[in-house]
């Protein structure tokens, strides 16, 4: 055994009894932060002891001791299928099933349904107030309806749903006919998409299907940047913002759009380099790359004003890109230079022995081989761009440049002339795209912003 | 000639140089071509403008790319070597205009007095009328401005004769106002270095409200009034950024787990559901929760109200907006660790579960000794970007509470939930923060500064650095 063989050998475990206090310390912690939670809690429910009742909000008094007893009940009746279901189960197929684990799933379900309920009950009661003219999102509950559901508002009538709120949206707007036509056209490729998607989950074979998607996803991209490009601010006559709100959706998507792109182009060469390409000075830029990143944005603000007031760029979409162009680089070059350390080198090698020059490699070979990380970038920096408030807000100052993000602002913003109806109507159309685009490219999505976190 | 012909060649040939020196003169060259392209464009683009007076200045931008690109392949036609470099070119020059160059100006606004009032125009609110004289070399104040004693007091003069500072005039419509070299002072009467143009009709004077070189003053102030400012919104934003991490790690990891059983049915429409709060963007649904969370009319308390909780002031307490900020972050971020969960599950083998039930492990068992143990590795990463993440959410906190609502004993500017970041955006950019950009620019250097510390620590665990160098 010479020191050299030591070294080489893996280390071998050796159990070493943790000391008392090292035992403790986690307990210790864990009783620390337990006993500050519960005076938080405490505080918190004596400032609300002792309150009176507001006038405007319908209160059950001990309600939690019905909703307690209700969800006993369900876990009881739970219990009584569960043990219906097992012994069922057990005589069906013969094998032994634990009531435990049967009630297990059953338990699982019940709070599942209770954490859907919650996570999603405020996205559907935005959405049904977008059809209540009654602007249910800020008014009083009709305290005289005998059906609790209405009594407490905790739903609008359903009976009074119209479509006021997106009528005022469309004021004094004028789409001609073939604007129309390609507006259909997109919705009806992203519906595709999104049946495609559907099928693709349910079943395994999926061969077929890919060239349907590439259809779809082609005449959506084509539809979308002529509407996107062919719209103008002069189709939109009606008073008051919220008449500019599709005005402001397009505004958005050509300013998400072209961020992407220029994502796209600012990061994959560099990134490639960063992946591929040794020479002095590789480590420092992609240092100073992260560094750079680190700095907050929104605090430069008053720096970014000023340059690109200099420049005459100020409410410009070109200066609201290029203020966003700096953001966009780091990010995606980081992971992009990850993507391309996964894929085989040789490939490139061998392109390179055939007599490619390194940018033919990178062009030929590299860039049709990412095609899915390139989507990745491309929706990430969309998404990331259509949802910025802060800097659209200081750079574009005219009402024909918003944003959603700043119109949104606008219907909420303010003590007393907020239009919480007409927010909720823009709101539901302004987030529909994104939600079909989410849900449409789940897959590269997913797995792409995961990809930074995760290492096997 | 021939000479200095196979020299060239031979400086061509050359492979890069090696180490540091190769950097530094990779980075000259490029820092040369940029500054020589951005000369010539202004150049031209000044040319352009005389010849059109109405072109836009962005003209600069579309004059400078075109000489870049010729500048660069001229470049590599001289150090081919080079080559490597140019695939980072674009990204390094959009980097380095709207990124480096705004972070420069920031640093350089902190030492300095640059507010929404000392912006480098003239002070309009004491404006004294004035009149030219016919050689249209001096310029005498009708009378001594308003509160002021002296002209020297007005303007603000380092020298009893006023030399080298500035006077600016206006003329009847104010709109264009032009500023003067002062040569010295007389009484009421200033002597300028230049003559004021014969077409403008001076009627009104002021002093000008210069930017000044102010030091260290502006974070002698901040660290000054740090116990009731810096000190706890420094300590709110750990509080906030921590427990944000630690709820939604929780919350991810007890949804992931429940879900990746494989034997429950329906898993894939409760993970389609709850996928909903991280589709839709934040911009939309922050706003929204405004107004679920009001106190009066909100759905929030209208449900409480169904269990008879009386109505919470979510938004209007200091500690309940507290609460209300880390429950909204709770929702928005939730479904991104229970996705984390699901992935980093699914790289944990099913053999291992299978020899721990043969050994006749419990479920309980199998999450505290297996699960949870092998995901320590793949979430470590992830919560501490989480962390770096939140201690520069300013979005959740601008669009929720706007750093509201104010604690009393403390500015307007720093409220109960206001983070440091959205501490500075309110010291420059609302009315109560007096629109003190340099403030807030110190503020920025100090958030960079902790940023830098908190990625540090960030990047050492995720091993960002060994992946750099490899």
């Amino acid at each position: 055994m010479t020191a050299q063989n030591t070294q080489d050998s893996p280390p071998t475990y050796v159990h070493r009894e943790p000391s008392t206090l090292r035992k403790a310390l986690p307990w210790l912690v864990l009783a620390a932060v337990l006993l500050g939670i519960g005076y938080l809690i405490f505080t918190l429910v004596q400032s609300l002891v002792g309150r009176a009742p507001s006038l405007t909000i319908y209160t059950v008094k001990g309600g939690w001791i019905s909703f307690l007893l209700v969800l006993l009940t369900a876990c009881g009746v739970l219990a009584l299928t569960s043990l219906i279901g097992q012994r069922l189960g057990m005589r069906s197929t013969g094998r032994q099933v634990r009531y435990l684990a049967v009630l297990g799933d059953q338990l699982t379900h019940l709070l599942l349904i209770l954490v859907v309920l919650v996570a999603v009950y405020p996205l559907l009661y935005v959405l049904l107030a977008a059809f209540d003219p009654k602007n249910s999102l800020f008014a009083f509950p009709d305290f005289s309806n005998p059906n609790i559901l209405y009594k407490s508002g905790l739903l609008p009538k359903l009976g009074g749903l119209t479509f006021e709120n997106f009528g005022k949206l469309f004021d004094g707007v004028t789409i001609p006919l073939w604007q129309v036509g390609l507006g259909l056209l997109a919705g009806a490729s992203l519906g595709a998409l999104l049946v495609i998607t559907l099928i693709e989950r349910v079943r395994s074979d999926t061969k077929g299907l890919r060239r349907h998607r590439g259809m779809a996803i082609q005449v959506l991209v084509v539809a979308l940047v002529l509407l996107v490009v062919f719209m103008t601010p002069a189709q939109f006559q009606g008073q008051g913002n919220e008449s500019k709100f599709l005005l402001s959706v397009r505004n958005t998507l050509l300013v998400s759009g072209l961020t992407g792109a220029l994502a796209i182009l600012l990061s994959t060469t560099a990134g490639y380099a960063m992946a591929r390409l040794r020479f002095p000075g590789r480590f420092q830029t992609l240092l100073f790359f992260i560094f750079v990143q680190m700095f907050p944005v929104f605090l430069a603000l008053v720096a970014i004003y000023a340059l690109l007031f200099t420049l005459g760029l100020v409410n410009s979409f070109t200066g609201l890109i290029l203020a966003y162009s700096g953001g966009a680089i780091a990010f995606n070059t980081w992971i992009y230079k990850g993507y391309v350390e996964s894929l085989p080198e040789s490939l490139e090698e061998a392109a390179m022995i055939d007599g490619a020059s390194r940018w033919g490699a990178f062009t030929r070979v590299v860039l049709p081989l990412s095609g899915s990380m390139l989507v990745f970038i491309f929706l990430n920096q969309f998404i990331g761009t259509y949802a910025e408030f802060i800097l659209a807000n200081v750079i574009l100052t005219g009402v024909e440049k918003w944003t959603v993000g700043v119109m949104l602002r606008s219907f909420t913003a303010g003590q007393f002339s907020t239009k919480w109806g007409i927010f909720a109507a823009a709101a539901t159309l302004g987030a529909l795209p994104i939600i079909a685009l989410f849900y449409g490219f789940q897959r590269y999505f997913v797995g792409g912003t995961v990809a930074g976190g995760v290492k096997e | 000639m021939a000479v200095a012909l196979t020299s060239l060649r031979r400086a061509r040939s050359l492979t890069a140089p090696q180490g540091p020196l190769g950097v530094l003169a990779a980075i000259a060259i490029l820092a040369a071509v940029l500054a020589l392209s951005v000369l010539i464009g202004w150049l031209i683009s000044g040319l352009i403008s005389t010849a059109f007076p109405g072109a836009p200045s962005s003209v600069v931008l579309i004059c400078m790319a075109p000489v870049l690109v010729l500048l660069l392949l001229l470049a590599l036609r001289l150090f081919p070597w080079m080559q490597s470099w140019y695939y980072l070119v674009p990204a390094l020059v959009f980097l380095i205009a709207f990124t480096i160059l705004p972070i420069v100006l920031t640093v350089s606004y902190a030492f300095t007095n640059y507010s929404g009032t000392n912006s480098g125009y003239g002070d309009t609110s004491v404006k004294t009328p004035v009149t030219v004289s016919a050689d249209r070399l001096s310029v005498t104040f009708s009378r001594q401005p308003d509160g002021f004693t002296s002209l020297q007091s007005f303007l603000g003069c380092v020298l009893p004769t006023c030399r080298n500072e500035t006077v600016v005039l206006y003329d009847a419509e104010g709109a264009v106002p032009v500023n003067a070299r002062i040569e010295s002072l007389e009484g009421r009467t200033l002597h300028l270095t230049t003559t004021v143009a014969d077409s403008f009709k001076a009627t009104d004077g002021t002093r000008l409200n210069a930017i000044r070189a102010v030091g260290l003053a502006n974070f002698r102030e901040i660290f000054g009034r740090a116990s009731t400012e810096l000190i706890p919104v420094f300590l709110w934003t750990v509080v906030f950024a921590f427990s944000t991490m630690v709820l939604n790690a929780l919350a991810g990891l007890i949804l992931g787990v429940l879900l990746y059983n494989k034997r429950l049915k329906g898993r894939n429409i409760y993970r389609t559901l709850l996928f909903l709060p991280w589709a839709i963007p934040s911009v939309i649904t922050i706003q929204m929760w405004v107004a679920l969370f009001n106190q009066q009319f909100g759905v929030v308390n209208k449900t409480l109200g169904l269990l008879g909780v009386p109505a919470v002031p979510w938004l209007t307490d200091p500690l309940w907006a507290k609460v209300t900020v880390l429950l909204v972050n709770l929702w928005l971020s939730f479904p991104y660790m229970m996705t984390a969960t699901i992935s980093a599950l699914s790289t944990i083998s099913d053999d291992l579960y299978e020899a721990a039930g043969i050994d006749g492990a419990s479920r309980w068992q199998q999450i505290v000794n297996i699960t949870l143990p092998l995901l320590r590795t793949s979430f470590t990463p992830i919560l501490l970007s989480g962390f770096a993440f939140n201690f520069n959410n300013f979005g959740v906190i601008y669009l929720l509470t706007a750093g509201g609502p104010s604690v009393p004993g403390r500015s307007s500017t720093a409220g109960a939930t206001d983070i440091l970041l959205s501490w500075g955006y309110n010291t420059a950019f609302t009315s109560s923060g007096g629109q003190n950009y340099s403030v807030a620019s110190a503020i920025a250097m100090i958030v960079f500064f902790l940023t830098l510390l908190i990625s540090l620590v960030n990047f050492k665990a995720a091993g960002v650095f060994e992946e750099a160098r490899r």
